[in-house]
């Protein structure tokens, strides 16, 4: 009998003299904090995607208490959350809708870009990268989505072979920059009721050597930088908008319309 | 006096937990990215090792060993480690709050860190005297920190260099906690046994 009893009253008086000593020890050394922090991490959206600069949402909330320059970090919180935290850290007048959404410089569909291999490899971009295989194209979309993977609020999706970013549901986060390996996406301004343009291809070759891959690649023919007043520069024979710029909508829908390979794209932001 | 001092110099260099058994294996790639985040980890370690094995040793031979209960030395370690790093916890978290976000998931994970409970463990089978385990933990401890600094110095300087892509990441940073063990063998002739 002791012998069960023995082994159970050391270990059950090791134990509770330690946690003795925990508790006392915790009641001491108790770290205020504040209240607001709580109440914020309850508002945001909890997606912990980094976007804002911080760690995650709690180390933006710890951050945002009590400040109103950082307060507008968020991304993926609607206006209206923004408003509520404002409102819990007395900071009315401090809006922030979220304002950027991604795109990619990649849209040719299946039967545009040209294909002369079989790739075979682990299914990921990042694996077929490597090989260079899937497509011909070395800049274009390798769409086997590991964009789609990384997405957070899944706004991504494949359709014949491109992408497409569902911009209501798109946050702006980020994380689908890092995932490509091709670097395809970009963080570009939306406004409201206007329509967002891209240069859907990030072939930096010369014409020759684009028609070779794709039929829907900018060929650099730079006829849409010579419209009046355009937003459109060419860098690395590529046909680029320069988003600071991109408040004239006619302008840049002029130069959609002069692109003779319909690789200049745009969609609305609702 | 010589007993302490070899003890100390062996369990520092020449059989270094990290290096060369193994031990605390994933604090060290974990938290060794900065020399900041490093040195603090390694202080929580040495703190809590070298407490560790003298409590633990207190533990073992005044009550384990006294009713014969030997065989739970493992889940009375555990206890003892555990308990200690709820405390190491409490204190960074009050002082430091930098350090604390910093260490951020590694500090609780003190708690499964194996080169502590490895360290009581030695000190049981070895059959140190009380001194002898407690300068063990306090070097073992110090021997931690010693190979997490260099391994994020050496981190921190290869993020300069120009690596090659496939290398890049955890490749690299388990080359050269290789290489390290390998340097550290080296140390093995340091004392003619």
């Amino acid at each position: 009998m002791s012998k069960i009893i023995i082994p159970i009253l050391v270990l059950g008086l090791t134990g509770f003299v330690f946690s003795l000593l925990l508790a006392l020890l915790s009641k001491k050394l108790k770290v205020e904090e504040d209240s607001r922090v709580g109440k914020i991490l309850e508002l945001l959206p909890g997606l912990n995607c980094g976007a804002c600069g911080f760690s995650g949402c709690r180390a933006f909330a710890e951050a945002v208490t009590g400040k109103c320059d950082v307060f507008s970090g968020c991304l993926p919180a609607t206006a209206e959350v923004n408003k509520q935290i404002a409102q819990t850290l007395g900071l009315i007048g401090c809006t922030s809708p979220h304002t950027k959404v991604v795109i990619c410089h990649c849209l040719a569909k299946q039967g545009e870009k040209k294909v002369s291999s079989k790739y075979l490899g682990p299914n990921t971009c990042r694996a077929a990268n490597i090989s260079g295989g899937v497509i011909d194209c070395a800049y274009g979309c390798l769409a086997l989505g590991d964009c789609l993977r990384v997405c957070p609020v899944g706004a991504l999706s494949l359709r014949e072979q491109a992408i497409d970013v569902d911009f209501k549901k798109c946050t702006g986060c980020g994380a689908c920059l890092k995932a490509c390996p091709r670097n395809l996406f970009e963080l570009v301004p939306a406004k409201q009721g206007l329509p967002i343009y891209n240069v859907a291809c990030s072939n930096r070759e010369t014409a020759l050597e684009v028609k070779k891959v794709c039929s829907k690649g900018c060929i650099g023919c730079t006829l849409c930088t010579k419209v009046e007043d355009s937003a459109y520069q060419m860098k690395n024979n590529l046909s680029t908008i320069d988003y600071q710029k991109g408040e004239n909508q006619k302008a840049l829908e002029e130069g959609k319309n002069k692109c003779p390979t319909k690789c200049i794209t745009s969609s609305y932001k609702l | 006096m010589k007993d302490l001092l070899l003890i100390f110099i062996s369990t520092l260099l020449i059989n270094n937990l990290v290096l060369s058994y193994f031990l605390g294996i994933c604090p060290f790639l974990g938290v060794s990215g900065k020399i900041e985040s490093a040195f603090g980890m390694g202080m929580a370690v040495t703190f809590v090792m070298t407490l560790a094995t003298s409590i633990g040793w207190l533990i073992y031979n005044l009550i384990l060993l006294k009713f014969g209960l030997f065989y739970l030395e493992y889940v009375v370690f555990i206890l003892v480690i555990a308990s200690l790093v709820q405390i190491v916890e409490m204190f960074i978290r009050r002082y430091s709050s930098s350090l604390y976000q910093s260490l951020g998931i590694y500090l609780p994970l003190i708690t499964t860190n194996c080169a502590i409970l490895g360290s009581a463990l030695f000190m049981v089978t070895r059959n140190y005297r009380f001194l002898e385990a407690v300068v063990f933990g306090f070097s073992g401890g110090l021997g931690f920190s010693l190979v997490i600094l260099i391994m994020a110095g050496i981190r921190e300087e290869v993020q300069y260099v120009n690596i090659p892509r496939i290398f890049r990441g955890a490749a690299l940073t388990l080359i050269t906690a290789g290489l390290l063990a390998l340097i550290f063998m080296g140390f093995a002739g340091l004392i003619a046994s």
